[in-house]
């Protein structure tokens, strides 16, 4: 022990025995009441709420390949870092489902609701509902109002591939004619492409500013990508082709449609979203993949579906701990290759 | 013409001495992966804990003789990735008629086993898992690699597993916590894929039947998930959709604890899938890369759990056969607990 916390000698002064024993005590309590409340903050569990778009096998989200069952799952995942309890809902796309899911959780008494829906109106009345029985809320990618926002960014992640494809015909095509194509469902709103387009747009005249762009629209019909791409090479022969595909399946779509013209080697095509579609394991030989590089589908963008549970309870967690949040975060999108793709993506299957 | 060739070699050397730094472009291990304890020469890793004394303390773990089996049967159709394959192929011409030798009629029969060397119940030797290219104790490995084998760090460098082994076993503990959650296609009680297990899980395993760890143990972790693997082929696809298993946490305090190996009835003894998804197989990474600890995969372990359930005692005799297969990763092996 310390010359410091040494008792003085009884007969320095009763005063000076008597302030040290109650410094002693005061240090003593201190040291529990820190140890106490240590333990609670340990043991306090959350409970969080989620209201998922939907969980309907095989309707896919976002104008991406990615499923609300891999929503869901990386929440079960990403819960397992924090001291929280996670009660799911499926809002089925329907604003009657997504208020009675909101009342549950009401009667639960959760502690924050996590809301997944994409009809501003409902989600107005349920943040209302929340806030009233005093339940904070989250919003995903369609706002909830005076509620933080985690969100997508559509328009750039259309530019970071527009971006990527300009460069790649700067560097590899600089004196041969190249034309741009903006393929997907142009017209759907609902999975804000129109935004997507937009960016893909401005990012392909980044490096070749008086590149000529073409939209084809699939309509959402991916198997209409074989009909267009394919007019599209006949009305360009010997000419380049760079290919903002505005989803992955049809970006699978236009190389098969290049392959069947026989000019593969005039096309660079980058996708969007990155789901298992296109990406695997070790031995899956998927589309972006490291023993791929030569493959006309330079990549795709990332959407990362599949990690929203990483990247939204974070946020959750510090709206918990009444620490401040920003009224909007963005999803880090990003393009995958086949040089960055087992980077982003381990495989699992290399034991 | 003289000179002109000697130009041309000179350019050749030039441009030779210009490649040259990308061709043997390496990584500096020194700032990836830690040193061995047991000095700069050392390929051995964790077995070098394994002292005359500690085999002999671990012989008193022998009571009344009796063998656990601790392996699965290596055989066509148990649960693969991707690629990997075995196949199995009797020679048997002899006995074919006429086939016999000599008076005597003799026969005879062989095998070929085609199979990679991580199958089975097998260990992971030191030169399985790096990062980048540095492996245990710094090494670089780009420079110790043929088409065929390692050049350092093969399993001929391990010295024995002969230790004393002790199980934890994660169902108990997981049921006896009220967090007990299955996998529907276990036929007896697993823990479900995707399962952290945590330093303190493996503490509350260790005193349930009050045992500490000391150095030089094997220390296997029993989830049930080997169960799917007992069904081969049919649940093969489940078991290997992933598995509980440890994490990091974990994984850094059995580093503490000075331990030789650690082994579970999955493919891979870390939880899958990780605890972050932008990470490979950390686990290994920090058991193996950085510290020299073996991992045992598809350690069959319901056995000796039903045994330490049964007596109290978690603490056994590790036998363990790893063939002197020099410059391989790792290899299939055989495991007996005796108690």
């Amino acid at each position: 022990m310390g010359s410091a916390l040494r008792p003085p000698a009884p007969r320095r002064g009763r005063r000076r025995f008597f302030l040290w024993t109650c410094f002693r005590w005061c240090l003593l309590l201190l040291l529990l009441l820190a140890g106490a409340s240590a333990l609670v903050a340990q043991e306090r569990r959350h409970t969080i709420a989620f209201a998922n778009l939907t969980e309907e096998p095989g309707v896919t989200l976002e104008g991406t390949g990615f499923t609300g069952r891999e929503v869901r799952e990386s929440f079960v995942l990403a819960a397992r870092r924090h001291p929280i309890e996670l009660v799911f809902y499926d809002n089925q796309r329907d604003p009657k489902k997504a208020l009675a899911n909101a009342e549950d959780a009401i009667g639960r008494k959760v502690d924050l609701y996590i809301q997944y829906f994409d009809d501003p109106a409902t989600n107005a009345r349920v943040g209302e509902r929340l806030r009233a029985a005093k339940i904070g809320v989250l919003a995903i990618n369609t706002p909830v109002p005076d509620a933080p926002l985690y969100t997508l960014d559509n328009r750039a992640a259309g530019r970071i591939a527009g971006e990527a494809l300009s460069e790649y015909g700067v560097k590899n095509w600089r004196s041969a004619p190249t034309i741009g194509v903006v393929l997907g469902n142009m017209g759907s709103r609902e999975h804000r492409v129109p935004e997507r387009v937009q960016g893909a747009t401005e990012g392909l005249k980044r490096h070749l500013p008086a590149l000529k762009i073409s939209t084809l629209d699939t309509q959402g019909n991916t198997a209409q990508v074989a009909t267009l791409v394919g007019k599209l090479l006949a009305n360009h022969p010997a000419t380049k082709v760079l290919i903002a595909a505005m989803d992955d399946a049809s970006a699978l779509a236009a190389k098969s449609a290049l392959d069947s013209a026989g000019r593969l080697h005039d096309g660079a095509i980058i996708g969007q979203g990155v789901d298992r579609s296109v990406h695997g394991g070790i031995n899956d030989r998927k589309e972006i993949d490291p023993a791929n590089r030569g493959s006309i589908v330079l990549g795709s963008v990332a959407f990362y579906l599949d990690r929203y549970g990483y990247d939204v309870l974070p946020i959750a967690m510090r709206m918990l701990r009444g620490e401040a949040v920003a009224t909007r975060t963005v999803t880090a999108h990003r393009l995958i290759t086949a040089a960055n793709v087992f980077i982003e993506y381990p495989p699992n299957d290399m034991n | 013409m003289r000179r002109k060739a000697l130009l041309v070699a000179t350019l050749m050397l030039a441009g030779l001495i210009a490649s040259a730094p990308a061709a043997l472009a390496q990584t500096d291990c020194t700032k990836v992966v830690p040193p061995s304890p047991w000095g700069p020469n050392d390929q051995t890793g964790a077995t070098n804990r394994v002292t005359p004394a500690v085999t002999k303390a671990a012989a008193a773990e022998i009571k009344d003789g009796k063998v656990v089996v601790m392996s699965y049967p290596l055989t066509d159709g148990i649960p693969l990735f991707g690629t990997r394959f075995t196949k199995t192929i009797l020679t048997a011409t002899t006995l074919a008629p006429g086939g016999a030798l000599g008076e005597n009629q003799l026969t005879y029969m062989e095998d070929t086993w085609l199979s990679q060397s991580h199958v089975g119940t097998h260990l992971d030797g030191m030169g399985h898992i790096g990062r980048k290219d540095c492996y245990f104790n710094q090494i670089a490995m780009g420079k110790f690699i043929t088409q065929n084998h390692m050049t350092k760090l093969g399993l001929e460098h391990l010295k024995s597993f002969a230790t004393r082994g002790v199980i934890v076993d994660m169902v108990k503990v997981y049921q006896a916590a009220g967090k007990f959650k299955t996998n529907a296609a276990c036929k007896k009680p697993c823990i479900e894929k995707g399962t952290v297990i945590t330093k303190a899980d493996i503490e509350a395993g260790l005193k349930m039947y009050n045992v500490t760890l000391r150095e030089g143990d094997i220390l296997i972790v029993h989830t049930g998930w080997g169960n799917l693997f007992e069904q081969y082929p049919a649940q093969n696809a489940v078991f290997n959709s992933g598995e509980p298993g440890i994490g990091k946490e974990a994984a850094k305090w059995l580093v503490t604890q000075k331990i030789v190996a650690v082994g579970s009835d999955s493919w891979g003894v870390e939880v899958i899938p990780g605890e972050d998804p932008k990470e490979a197989f950390i686990v290994h990474n920090i058991l193996i890369t950085d510290a020299g600890i073996h991992i045992i995969e598809n350690v069959r372990t319901d056995l000796m759990a039903a045994e330490a359930d049964q007596s109290k005692r978690a603490t056994f005799f590790f036998s363990m056969t790893v063939p002197k297969a020099v410059g391989m990763t790792g290899n299939f092996v055989a495991i007996e607990g005796i108690r």
